[in-house]
């Protein structure tokens, strides 16, 4: 899954990256409105978070701006402005959740991975097929209940594939879904993360169709 | 009397009565002396007549013959003629009947008028020596009762007083006219005003009389300084709120990677906690004295509870509990930001508290609006009420929370002039929070207006 953090503030910004990196999230930053605006218009992110303080741009203007070009990205407004007012009008801009700083980073985590379910239509943070089980909310995987190590990208991958079970997703898809902005994108390296966690996990974990993508179908 | 009208049109009535009186009883003087010149004239006349009559005959007796005056034949008519002679003989006029003239003073050359008593009360007469040719004196009088000149006088005064007191009216409808007409400018001026602090548009100073331009021109500077005064604080509150919270995020988050590497980090989250504390203390504060800043705000309370309660309905949190509103048209002297403020503060007290019961309601009455926020959850007792509204007070740290809730609420009722209550709900059984605030105007902005 991949998220874009626009956040003015680096060192928050880099701790707020790195928390989500762990998690298996491929995540840009931008430090400006207008980067951020450019970007979340570009680029198929699967969440934003963005700051309504934002230089060159603010916050709100940016997500008005989105939402009315029809990118419908899930949004978490993460902010020190922490006013009802402000509350109901970042909502009402179109924003799906909205946090005030400070914050414990386990909350945001918490709120980033309920709002991902809810975009996938997924309300079980945990997934399953067959002897396979993917937690969402702490990226434990087991096979036949014996918990399964999975690299970072290897978890991305099958997370999105959960997230997005049921349905055929392209190489292309995936790639842009687990890549970040500047990462290198292979998408050969993809054919051997599925095969990886083929092996891992199951040959008929994930089915795949020839030129078309790989596909998780759930219990 | 402050109201400029009124001044005016009090002003106008005593200036009116004081004109009608000085110049009715000069109008009326001069008229005096015209009915009195003319009544002279007259009797004159009549004595000529009498003397001419008297003189033609050389003989009294004949004189009531030749004079064919009406007034001498009718008994008490209050026109009389009277010959008296030197040597007693008396001969007067059938209306004097069995009267005589009594001048009260003797007669001496040429005409001479006199007032005395006639036979219907007073009257004046003129009187003058003639010699006949045999010889003989007579003093020949010509009396007219004074009644008919009253009359007269009393009829002029009537109709000058009529004449007058129209003049008058007149007058007093054209100062109020006249005020209307002045005090129209300051009418525009005040609703001006109104749509100026609605609208942020400046007063055009060229739609006022010259007079008026100034006093425009200062209005354009208050209101755009109060205004300024508002958004910096605002701005300011904004800026230092971006400027503390987001390092104390980050350095929380560097604090929890440390403590996952080394012991002893609890007084340094004691301590962050603390100055977090203190940030949201300090901007409540700024808040509350930004508050006391506005002017003539006004604020439709029915669309800051539909705002407000939508956000709710929509947060995780309010799963499982009914939130239920009932509100109704009003409008209140707070600003919009600071209304949503205070319900979104007593609403996260109510749903934090809750059972699976919340009751937003909003009554009208004796120039207050009151909203009553209540839930279904454990109240807080009696003795305690008070203390919770002071800042920073929790009555339980096992809850989330800054214990700021209720007492920002209270800070901000009280900077617009209203007031928070705390009691027991008879509803729902838990706490019952009642704001009250002061009702004004509805054609101020409203919620939205306010943000645009």
């Amino acid at each position: 899954m991949r998220i874009l953090v626009a956040e003015d503030d680096t060192t928050l910004s880099q701790q707020i990256k790195t928390a989500l990196t762990d998690e298996g999230r491929a995540v840009d930053t931008a430090t400006d409105g207008e980067e951020a605006l450019f970007l979340g218009s570009t680029e198929p992110y699967d969440l934003v978070i963005l700051d309504i303080g934002l230089p060159e741009r603010d916050g709100i203007s940016i997500l008005k701006e989105w939402r009315k070009t029809d990118v419908h990205t899930p949004v978490l407004i993460l902010t020190a402005r922490d006013g009802w007012s402000e509350r109901v009008d970042g909502l009402d801009a179109g924003a799906d959740d909205y946090m005030t700083k400070p914050f414990h980073m386990p909350e945001l985590s918490a709120r980033i991975r309920a709002m991902l379910r809810r975009q996938s239509g997924q309300a079980n943070p945990v997934f399953q097929r067959g002897p396979v089980v993917f937690d969402s909310r702490n990226n434990k995987v087991l096979n036949n209940g014996m918990p399964v190590s999975l690299t970072a990208q290897e978890l991305t991958v099958l997370s999105y594939l959960f997230h997005n079970a049921g349905r055929m997703i392209t190489r292309t898809e995936l790639s842009d879904h687990i890549y970040e902005y500047d990462g290198d994108r292979d998408s050969n390296t993809i054919a051997v993360f599925v095969n990886r966690l083929r092996k891992k996990l199951g040959k008929d974990l994930i089915s795949s169709a020839r030129g078309q993508g790989y596909q998780i179908d759930l219990d | 009397m402050r109201s400029l009208q009124r001044r005016v049109v009090v002003g106008g009535v005593v200036w009116a009565v004081i004109a009608t009186l000085i110049g009715g009883f000069a109008v009326t003087s001069v008229f005096d002396q015209i009915a009195d010149r003319r009544f002279n004239t007259s009797l004159s006349e009549q004595h000529t007549q009498v003397i001419v009559a008297l003189g033609d005959t050389q003989s009294p007796d004949l004189v009531e013959a030749v004079l064919s005056e009406p007034g001498y034949q009718r008994v008490y008519s209050g026109l009389y003629w009277q010959l008296d002679g030197d040597d007693g003989e008396l001969y007067t006029s059938p209306s004097l009947f069995d009267a005589e003239l009594i001048s009260g003073r003797a007669a001496g050359q040429g005409a001479e008028f006199w007032e005395g008593l006639g036979p219907n009360g007073a009257v004046r007469g003129v009187q003058e020596r003639v010699v006949l040719e045999d010889g003989s004196v007579w003093t020949v009088s010509v009396a007219a009762s004074l009644n008919a000149l009253a009359g007269e006088r009393s009829e002029m005064q009537r109709s000058v007083a009529l004449v007058f007191g129209f003049v008058g009216l007149l007058g007093i409808a054209g100062a109020a006219l006249l005020t209307t007409v002045l005090v129209r400018p300051l009418r525009k001026l005040r609703n001006d005003v109104r749509h100026r602090w609605d609208t942020g548009n400046a007063l055009v100073t060229d739609d006022y009389p010259a007079e008026v331009a100034p006093l425009v021109a200062d209005i354009n500077e208050l209101i755009s300084r109060n205004r300024d005064i508002l958004d910096r604080g605002r701005r300011q509150a904004a800026d230092l709120a971006h400027a503390l919270k987001t390092p104390s995020a980050a350095m929380r988050n560097e604090l929890v990677s440390m403590s996952r590497k080394v012991n002893g980090t609890t007084p340094l989250f004691e301590a962050l906690d603390r100055i977090d504390s203190q940030i949201a203390r300090s901007l409540a504060r700024m808040r509350a004295a930004t508050a006391e800043n506005a002017v003539h705000v006004s604020t439709d309370v029915e669309q800051s509870v539909e705002r407000i309660a939508r956000l709710f309905r929509s947060l995780p949190e309010s799963e499982g509990v009914e939130l239920e509103v009932s509100s109704q048209e009003a409008c209140v002297g707070v600003d919009a930001q600071d209304l949503e403020e205070m319900l979104g503060n007593l609403l996260e007290n109510a749903f934090k508290w809750c059972r699976n019961s919340v009751g937003l309601a909003v009554e009208t009455g004796d120039g207050l609006v009151d909203i009553v926020i209540e839930d279904d959850g454990p109240g807080i007792a009696d003795d305690l009420r008070q203390t919770v509204l002071q800042e920073g007070t929790r009555l339980d740290t096992s809850v989330p929370g800054t214990g700021l809730g209720l007492s920002i609420v209270n800070d901000l009722a009280n900077a617009y002039g209203g007031s928070l209550d705390l009691g027991r709900s008879d509803r729902l059984g838990g706490l019952r929070c009642s704001v009250t605030l002061p009702v004004v105007g509805c054609e101020k902005r409203t919620a939205t207006a306010a943000r645009a």
